[in-house]
């Protein structure tokens, strides 16, 4: 099973040469924009495959000759795209099937969230490629982003929209609308996404086939999930066990209120759950659940930095140098089911005789606002080598007069490195402060704006830590 | 017989009586034959019957009327409890049915239920749903206000494992409560355990037919000392033809 549905997914996301039905040259067009998308990313060099676009009314565009029809199509076409009106895409599939494409994007909308016309549609879209071992994305989606590949599906231009960078986290969106706005803001955080796939109405490729995929992924460290809804429950639950065992998911669920679940099944036609069902869900398979947006990529970053480094358990260090967010962080930890570590003897006695009189050599410590870089690396030291500490939260106010930014943020860094202990970080501030956050997090140490963010993305490694320590006894 | 087999024998005889609620007696039947603990209760169709099995069960007993058309049955009063002698229970047979027929004056009555008085215990609720995109689901909470006012219950997806089991016994806020809370006893957790695992395996071998489930209350004494089903409500369907394929359900074959 693990080769074939690699296999299938790959042209989605290497294509060796991108059919863009529909392309076109009027600036704006979704079959415009598709075919820049390509056009720009293979004259940067990233993308290396063939594009060829296809529309019976064109000859040329940029350049690029147009194919009139997929008859027409070169054999070495691994994927379509497709942006024609939903009435034409049936017969356009059987002309796909008989050239041996295997992977479709369709972006077009008008089908199955417009009723039962739409519906018809689908079903024999679905067949066709049933029948001829096709795989589908959408309809009514934005498609795939790789940034590594080049590939990009997403209608909106790049003046209007910034893509991020790539790195270790895929996100899966069944919104359209939320993933464009999504990649937009991971770009302006500087979060990196290594594969994006929205789905749409999903008529063939779903949750489970992704989760399927992207646990053979080595790009990806950590999957992300925007649900509104799950057709076939019992293959998700199934796929769900598969991949939390090698990785995390984490899932934002939207739909959770009446209000919400209505909307949400006029959206993309699809059923939304009770919510409550939704949680045993996500309980019973390892899912860890997002509450919002922010807390999704809050722990997406931590899994990204630190999924090989888990917590042996749920006793948190603090080390700060401002009592106050200590005390902040102290509280997120209870309310988050952590606990505060027992320092042991040792290491307070080991604190007491390095740190000078007025710091405090306790849970958290508290190195004060005179402190340098150094004092961070004895409490540090310290925690490490506790063994009743499993994870460790450190709190750096960066506007404290003595603090080496550049010094501290490579201690934290060496940490990071060579202790088995987590480590995520709490820099509380403005534009210098992000300034320093962005260099820290260069170096593999996850950074949050608030105490509370820090010691939330710790708890889902805990959490997850956790479940996968029970699913190991089973 | 195999226990899905007993179950299918009352499931049928309901189905074909043009029914899809069972009442009390016959969805204890199907609990019974899973080996969930229920009383040792007798269905007798007449007066004398019951004063027999009043008198094998032991004094005092509660009587249960048990009609298809009244499934509140306190609200319809054809509960009554503590009956401590065979004049009483003669007594208490007429007002049982007049209060039938005064409810429902058409209920078709298919006896009376003599079950032995229950020892009080701290009272749980267990229920079945079924969801349309993951199947069927298992609700744990306690009783009364705790699941009327605080909706303090809890799912999981059915089948589930022993560990769930556990997880939702703790993971309810009432949980002190069964935990022993200000010097009470703890309560039988292990018992409650067991219970979710069967109704979870019954609903599993029964999920064609079973369409929501509700034993409410359940008791649970201290632990070491059990639990019982007090009362219980079965709601089933008729199992359709699977459905032709929707579309991405061929998930399995697509991947054999």
């Amino acid at each position: 099973m693990a080769e074939k549905i690699v296999e299938e997914m790959r042209p989605f996301f290497d294509p060796k040469a991108v059919a863009i039905i529909g392309a076109t040259n009027k600036k704006g067009k979704v079959g415009n924009v598709i075919f820049e998308n390509f056009r720009i990313n293979k004259e940067r060099g990233i993308y290396k495959g063939e594009i060829y676009p296809v529309n019976p009314k064109l000859d040329e565009i940029e350049g690029y000759k147009v194919y009139k029809s997929v008859e027409e199509l070169p054999g070495d076409t691994d994927l379509a795209v497709i942006s024609i009106p939903a009435p034409f895409v049936p017969a356009t599939m059987r002309d796909i099937a008989k050239r041996g494409i295997k992977a479709v994007i369709i972006i077009t909308g008008g089908f199955g969230e417009l009723g039962e016309e739409g519906k018809k549609m689908e079903r024999e879209i679905y067949e066709i490629a049933r029948a001829n071992g096709i795989r589908v994305i959408g309809p009514n989606c934005v498609g795939v982003y790789v940034p590594d590949t080049g590939v990009d599906t997403v209608f909106l231009p790049g003046n209007k929209m910034d893509r991020p960078k790539s790195g270790p986290i895929a996100f899966v969106s069944q919104s359209g609308a939320f993933a464009a706005a999504m990649l937009d803001w991971a770009a302006g955080e500087e979060i990196g996404i290594g594969k994006m796939v929205s789905y749409g109405n999903k008529i063939d490729v779903d949750d489970a086939d992704l989760m399927d995929y992207f646990i053979h992924d080595d790009e990806i460290n950590v999957v992300t999930f925007y649900i509104e809804g799950v057709k076939d429950g019992r293959k998700f639950i199934e796929a769900a066990k598969r991949i939390t065992k090698v990785k995390p998911v984490i899932a934002l669920k939207s739909g959770r209120t009446e209000y919400g679940a209505k909307a949400a099944s006029s959206h993309t036609g699809s059923l939304a759950g009770a919510d409550t069902i939704y949680d045993a869900v996500f309980k019973q398979t390892g899912i860890i659940r997002a509450e919002d947006f922010e807390h999704m990529f809050d722990l997406a970053k931590a899994f990204a930095a630190l999924k090989d480094k888990l917590p042996k358990g749920n006793r948190i260090g603090i080390i700060t140098d401002g009592g106050g967010a200590g005390v902040m962080a102290s509280d997120a930890v209870a309310r988050f089911g952590l606990k505060m570590a027992d320092l042991s003897e040792e290491t307070v006695k080991f604190l007491r005789e390095n740190f000078p009189p007025h710091a405090v050599p306790k849970n958290p410590t508290d190195v004060v606002g005179d402190t340098d870089a150094e004092r961070y690396r004895i409490a540090i030291e310290g925690f490490v080598n506790d063994p009743n500490v499993d994870a460790i939260v450190i709190i750096v106010l960066f506007q404290v007069p003595l603090l080496e930014e550049e010094k501290i943020i490579d201690i934290l860094a060496e940490y990071q490195t060579k202790s088995d202990k987590p480590i995520v970080a709490v820099a509380m501030g403005g534009k210098k402060t992000d300034y320093y956050a962005r260099m820290l997090e260069e170096k593999g140490v996850p950074v949050y704006p608030t105490p509370e963010r820090g010691v939330r993305a710790m708890a889902g490694l805990v959490k997850y830590a956790e479940y996968l320590h029970r699913v190991e006894g089973e | 017989m195999s226990a899905k087999e007993k179950a299918l024998e009352v499931i049928e005889s309901v189905l074909k009586s043009g029914r899809t609620a069972l009442v009390e007696y016959e969805a204890k039947q199907i609990l019974k034959a899973y080996g969930l603990p229920v009383p040792e209760e007798k269905l007798a169709k007449t007066l004398d019957e019951a004063l027999h099995y009043a008198e094998e069960i032991g004094y005092p007993v509660a009587m249960k009327l048990m009609s298809p058309q009244i499934l509140h049955k306190s609200d319809a009063k054809v509960v009554l409890l503590n009956i401590k002698t065979p004049e009483e229970l003669k007594e208490k047979w007429e007002v049982i049915h007049e209060n039938a027929r005064r409810y429902r004056p058409d209920a078709e009555i298919l006896g009376v239920l003599i079950a032995p008085m229950l020892k009080v215990g701290r009272e749980i609720i267990i229920g079945v749903t079924e969801d349309p995109q993951f199947g069927h689901a298992l609700m744990f909470g306690l009783g009364g206000i705790f699941v009327e006012v605080l909706k303090d219950v809890t799912f999981r997806i059915i089948p589930i494992t022993e560990r769930d089991a556990r997880k939702m016994i703790r993971e309810i806020k009432s949980y002190p409560i069964l935990a022993g809370a200000r010097g009470e006893e703890p309560a039988d957790i292990d018992a409650i355990v067991n219970l979710l695992l069967k109704v979870s395996e019954l609903v599993d071998d029964l999920r064609d037919y079973i369409k929501e489930m509700d034993l409410n209350p359940v008791f649970v004494y201290n632990e070491g000392e059990g639990a019982v089903v007090v009362d219980a409500r079965i709601i089933v369907k008729e199992p359709v033809e699977k459905k032709e394929e929707e579309i991405g359900s061929d998930y399995k074959e697509r991947c054999a």
